[in-house]
């Protein structure tokens, strides 16, 4: 049995913080309640109060500019994600990759920020949004900031927010012209065993420059430089590629990966070798075609 | 402190008035409260989907689910399908192709199959497949569900 707490259901921002403030620290964000519900189930934690925010207008929404950019609402869910026609049309990688999100029940349910809040360390959209250069918006009752995937998630289940900071939205700029971004995972369980995120800027027939983020194979998803840098110069020609990617693969060999019930680390790092060529290719294509 | 609620929803068209605890799952308030035990609760992680039931027509895992999130909508479960004792053509379906052996999931793949057929009515085998992967059933071998869903689908429900 979840143990007992009391419930609130702020409709603004400001209602958030006051409820907050009012449950005077014991409380816990609470949205789709996919990871939250589960881990006071299971007993790992235990809060007086939950704060719903999914009747919190401020948090909804998905939006994009003109030129692609788009704004994703932290209480959109999975589901919303993967069938939204701004994020089909500007990073159609990023809904392919909500399709395969846990199971239909589970993505109806479940945000984008909880996702990102809890910092699973298989979370799929942390992973692909780290190489696509998201930032999230927060706001606090001290006001608002933003920050890159990267300094929000700052260790397994852990982040960099602030107790009584939301997250409010994250944005994923436009693609540059010839950018493409794409994201390949393997999963046997209910999460990826391993996972690769991709963002390629293609000019002139080569890849200009990359961006390679790694997830699930170590206790957060990471970016590795020398991966992009190797991808730089490679022939934008599916063949070509193939042939050159040993030295990017090379870099991925040598993560200090963790094993775990999908594998040996080397099994990992295999995996993440497969997906980065997966990767590449399908953000290589998308590039083409925003040439 | 022992804090309750007031919640209003529809439960099978039916409307219902509850005073419950925030920490009741949705499962724990059909089963418990209202005498739906059709809905199963199983592994109760949100990962086999014997709990599935409707909520404003998504599947959920109502295990997982706070009750108190269902306030103001509209629930439906495996109570709800038949009229007058009459069942859907997918309940007959499924009797039809022998889907169920035990039975323990069956009320959570004809929810799940229920919201595939109301958003999709004429699902590939494919879409089958994707709209009850999530549901797991450790009896059938999952082809003879499958094909249910498909008769389903061909008697134009
Ligand atoms: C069976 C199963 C399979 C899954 N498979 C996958 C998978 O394949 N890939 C994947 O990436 N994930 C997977 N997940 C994780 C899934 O739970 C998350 O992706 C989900 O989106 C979490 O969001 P939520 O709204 O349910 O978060 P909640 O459970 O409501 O909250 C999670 C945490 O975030 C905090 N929080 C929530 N919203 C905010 C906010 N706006 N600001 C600040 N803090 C906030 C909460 O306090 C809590 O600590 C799976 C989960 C389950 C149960
Ligand atoms: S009992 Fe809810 S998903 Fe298994
Ligand atoms: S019929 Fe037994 S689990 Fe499906």
């Amino acid at each position: 049995m979840i143990p007992r707490f009391a419930h609130r259901r702020p409709r603004s921002l400001a209602d958030a913080f006051a409820a907050f403030d009012a449950a005077g620290g014991d409380c816990a964000w609470y949205a789709g309640g996919t990871e939250l519900l589960a881990v006071m189930k299971m007993g790992f934690a235990q809060f007086g109060t939950l704060i719903d925010l999914k009747s919190v207008p401020e948090l909804g929404g998905i939006s994009a500019d003109a030129d692609g950019a788009l704004r994703i609402g932290a209480t959109v869910t999975h589901r919303e994600i993967e069938r939204s026609p701004h994020v089909l049309r500007h990073l159609p990688g990023l809904a392919a990759l909500e399709r395969e999100v846990a199971n239909i029940r589970v993505r109806n349910t479940g945000t984008l920020g909880g996702n990102l809040a809890f910092a699973e360390p298989h979370s799929d959209p942390a992973t692909f949004l780290l190489a696509c250069d998201a930032r999230v918006e927060l706001a606090g009752p001290a006001g608002a900031r933003e920050m890159a995937i990267d300094e929000l998630i700052v260790g397994p289940l852990t982040t960099s927010r602030e107790a009584d900071e939301l997250l409010v939205a994250i944005r994923v700029p436009a693609p540059a012209a010839g950018e493409g971004r794409a994201y390949a995972k393997l999963a046997f369980f209910e999460r990826p065993a391993a996972s690769v995120g991709v963002r390629v800027r293609v000019v002139d027939g080569a890849i200009a420059d990359a961006t390679v983020a790694v997830g699930s194979l170590t206790d957060l998803p990471i970016v590795l430089p020398a991966a992009g840098a190797a991808l730089a110069g490679l022939p934008a020609e599916p063949a070509a590629l193939d042939a050159g990617l040993g030295a990017a693969i090379a870099v991925l060999g040598e993560i200090d990966a963790i094993p775990d019930h999908n594998g040996s680390a080397d099994y990992k790092r295999h995996l993440a070798g497969i997906l980065l060529g997966r990767a590449v290719t399908q953000a290589v294509e998308e590039a083409r075609a925003h040439a | 402190m022992r804090e309750t609620v007031e919640i209003s929803l529809q439960v099978n068209e039916r409307a219902q008035s509850l005073r419950i605890e925030p920490r009741e799952t949705l499962a724990d308030v059909l089963r418990d409260r209202l005498g739906l035990t059709g809905t199963k609760v199983s592994c109760d992680a949100q990962v086999c989907g014997a709990c599935t039931v409707l909520v404003d027509g998504r599947t959920v895992s109502a295990c997982t689910f706070l009750a108190v999130d269902a306030d103001g909508g509209a629930v439906r479960t495996v109570e709800g399908l038949a009229r007058d004792g009459v069942l859907t053509p997918l309940q007959q379906a499924f009797i039809d192709e022998a889907a169920f052996q035990c039975g323990f999931c069956t009320p959570g793949m004809l929810m799940a199959a229920t919201a595939l057929l109301e958003e999709n009515p004429h699902p590939t085998e494919d879409e089958v497949k994707e709209g009850l992967d999530g549901n797991l059933c450790r009896c059938t071998g999952y082809a003879p569900i499958v094909a249910a869903v498909l008769r389903a689908a061909e008697a134009g429900r």
